[in-house]
């Protein structure tokens, strides 16, 4: 009895997560198995019809793999380049500087996806934009072109707009976890007469590794949530060279009238990013570190 | 107790799914016939969808709310203002979840008729009919252009037609003439280049402005019935020579003509407006709702402002007298409540004054009125671009709303790869060819 009488006290909580997270996801999947025309509002059931047409749609698995080449150099970037970054500002030994270093790395995180999209639409406008006007002025007017308008250009443009983003906000989270690195250790590795290289990989390196795994799974999985730069910047285009699943999603439901498939890739995308949140929880349950 | 869980989650997930399938096959309920005739009662609340957000047009309805709750009080007019970008999605998430407004805004073509055939939008006929009191202001040909099954659905607003825009001062310095043919808009290219202009300005980021170009040259190459039959998923061949022209002539006018050339994909239309209106480009392809924005900057002014027609290509296998166009009007959801106010409001925005109002500066909007628009109503260029889109022996409404969706979706993609030099004409064709087959 008393077991019911504290259940009661979690119920309103199940209710509410029950209602705006779990539901909708259960709903999701039962329209990916609807053709649904949202003008008379009929629905037919087509099981996984959709299911099927995602694995043959080119543009499906072209997002796909706009994906993965995010997530790829997001690792890259934001997390190796940021350790290293974050490694080198902690090792200024003026505690001034290496304040002032942070928070110069971490503004531009501070601007919202959305704006630096837009900042940076302007900054690769090939009549006006300041990335070709620089290129001129250095000799090297022969590169400059519609950095978003061409399909070989136009999704490096995006992700390196989203590097500089993001950068700053992964910098800052390791500069956290190197100050919290007994300074000992590092007093230790300079006894054994270590230098800088070193003490990176044998001190830092392995002492971060759960932020590292942490910051590494939660990169690939904002990588497969990639919406608002890419619908600013190209809107999916040119020729949906730079479509994300999210952005092929949406572009299915609001502008082909497609909600069937569109909750289909919203699936597809639900299982990914599940994916890597177990994996991220299994990695940061076996890799603590302890001193 | 993990395969026990599995077996749970699982029946949840069928459950849900058959509760949802439950719906398969059922058309939506069918709402009450909305009563567009019976006497309005003014009070309560009306909402407004418009596609007028954003500087000069905004105030319009804003100022017509205001006037219309003065003179009746107990009303209030709830406006949501919307851009011709945001509009599509408002409009499709507001039908998703049944939430449309009383009265809201419609393009022509497939755009409208799937909110007829999903019996969203109210039959109009007994008000709006050509033979009844408001029918007679409208022209007739923009009340035929929301008419289906000879029911008269949506009230016209203004009308629209694409013009090639060109700066006087430009030409007269390069020492040319309005081009007569395509060819020769085509050569003229070379001479403006000269003179310091950019040739034609054009911004493709969004993907519908290159479908204008298509469009209007479809228009010219391809006879007017295999085009609408080629509308139709389920009659479209798409195999006809005149929509490799019209994609080979599109390309040669964006290498040709532009400075961005296979780089246009990455400019914005209104970038491209404001080079125009800066003095910068000779010839801007515009819609006549931007004629007076156009002209209202600091170096392009009204009498240095020509149009003229898109050229016919020599040798055009379609109708050269077509123009590429269409109303713009409001529909009244069939499920409101406030069907006859809704009604009555917009017999009150498109009462002869107000008609005049929207046609002249700063809204610059042709209303579909008759003797709303005349030289003294209206700017120049306005009066003489609804002169010619009223002259024209037919109008080619927006390749983005005259056909299904998807295939409009593969239009706007094949444009974008024909001007970035992804794909050939005819692999664009090609594409636009499955996209039908598949809409089918």
């Amino acid at each position: 009895m008393r077991a019911i009488i504290r259940l009661t006290w979690v119920v309103p909580a199940l209710v509410l997560v029950g209602v705006f997270v779990y539901l909708p996801l259960v709903q999701n999947f039962g329209f990916s198995t609807l053709e649904w025309d949202i003008y008379s509002g009929s629905r037919e059931y087509v099981g996984l019809d959709n299911y099927r047409k995602l694995l043959g749609d080119p543009v499906f698995w072209s997002s796909f793999g706009n994906n993965l080449l995010y997530a790829a150099i997001s690792v890259a970037v934001q997390v190796f380049g940021a350790l290293v970054l974050a490694a080198l500002i902690e090792s200024v030994r003026s505690e001034r500087w290496r304040r002032g270093l942070r928070v110069v790395y971490f503004i531009p995180s501070a601007i919202s996806l959305t704006v630096a999209g837009l900042l940076f639409y302007f900054l690769y406008e090939p009549n006006l934009g300041v990335l070709n006007h620089a290129l001129e002025a250095a000799g090297l007017g022969h590169l400059a072109q519609a950095w978003l308008g061409q399909e070989d250009t136009a999704m490096l443009a995006v992700i390196a707009m989203s590097q500089w983003q993001g950068f700053g906000y992964s910098t800052l989270l390791f500069a956290v976890a190197i100050q919290r690195i007994p300074s000992e250790i590092y007093g230790a590795a300079a006894i054994d007469g270590t230098g800088p290289v070193r003490r990176f990989f044998s001190v830092t390196l392995p002492l971060v590794r759960e932020m590292t795994g942490l910051m590494t799974m939660v990169t690939i999985s904002g990588a497969f949530q990639v919406f608002n730069e890419v619908m600013v910047m190209t809107g999916g285009g040119p020729d949906n060279s730079t479509q994300v699943l999210g952005t092929w999603l949406y572009r299915s439901g609001f502008v082909r009238n497609d909600f069937g498939y569109a909750a289909a890739i919203a699936t597809v995308l639900f299982v990914i990013t599940l994916a890597v949140a177990l994996a991220q929880l299994w990695v940061t349950s076996r890799r603590r570190v302890e001193w | 107790m993990r395969s026990r869980a599995l077996t749970t989650l699982a029946a949840l997930v069928g459950t849900s799914v058959l509760t949802l399938a439950g719906c398969a096959g059922e058309p939506a309920q069918a709402p009450p016939a909305a009563d567009v005739a019976a006497t309005p009662e003014f009070s309560g609340t009306l909402s407004v969808l418009t596609k007028f957000a954003g500087e000069p047009l905004s105030p319009y309805f804003e100022k017509l709310a205001a006037e219309y709750q003065r003179a009746h009080p107990e009303v209030k007019v709830e406006l949501i203002q919307e851009t011709d970008q945001s509009i599509k999605d408002k409009l499709k998430t507001l039908t998703a979840s049944n939430a449309l407004p009383d009265v809201f805004f419609t393009w022509t073509g497939n755009w409208a008729e799937n909110y007829v055939r999903g019996g969203r939008a109210a039959d109009l006929t007994k008000v709006i009919g050509p033979d009844t009191p408001w029918g007679r202001t409208f022209s007739q040909a923009s009340l035929s252009a929301f008419a289906y099954d000879g029911k008269f659905y949506g009230i016209p607003l203004y009308n629209n037609g694409k013009f090639m825009g060109y700066n006087k001062d430009a030409f007269a310095k390069a020492g040319i003439e309005v081009p007569k043919t395509f060819e020769e808009l085509i050569g003229s290219c070379a001479t403006l280049r000269k003179a310091g202009y950019e040739p034609i300005t054009f911004g493709n980021k969004d993907g519908w402005p290159a479908l204008h170009y298509l469009q209007q040259l479809f228009a010219y190459n391809v006879p007017p019935d295999t085009l609408r039959a080629d509308f139709a998923p389920a009659t479209a061949k798409l195999d006809h020579p005149g929509y490799v022209a019209s994609l080979k002539q599109f390309k040669t006018l964006v290498d040709q003509c532009t400075d961005t050339r296979e780089g246009t994909n990455g400019v914005l239309y209104s970038s491209a407006q404001e080079a125009f209106s800066n003095g910068k480009a000779a010839m801007y392809y515009q819609e006549i709702l931007e004629f007076d924005n156009a002209t209202s900057g600091k170096v392009v002014k009204p009498d240095d402002f020509g149009i003229f027609p898109l050229p016919v290509p020599q040798g055009a296998a379609g109708d050269p007298k077509v123009i590429e166009g269409a109303p713009e009007g409001y529909l009244i959801n069939a499920a409101s409540p406030r069907a006859a106010l809704a009604v009555d409001f917009m017999k009150f925005v498109t009462n002869p004054d107000n008609a005049k109002t929207l046609s002249a500066p700063p809204y610059g909007q042709p209303s579909t009125v008759v003797g709303a628009v005349t030289p003294e109503t209206s700017s120049k260029a306005v009066y003489e671009g609804i002169d010619l889109v009223n002259k024209a022996s037919g109008l080619a409404i927006w390749l983005d709303t005259v056909t299904v969706p998807e295939v409009a979706d593969a239009w706007l993609s094949g444009g974008e790869a024909l001007i970035s030099g992804g794909k050939t004409p005819e692999q664009v064709l090609d594409s636009v060819r499955q996209a039908s087959a598949s809409a089918r």
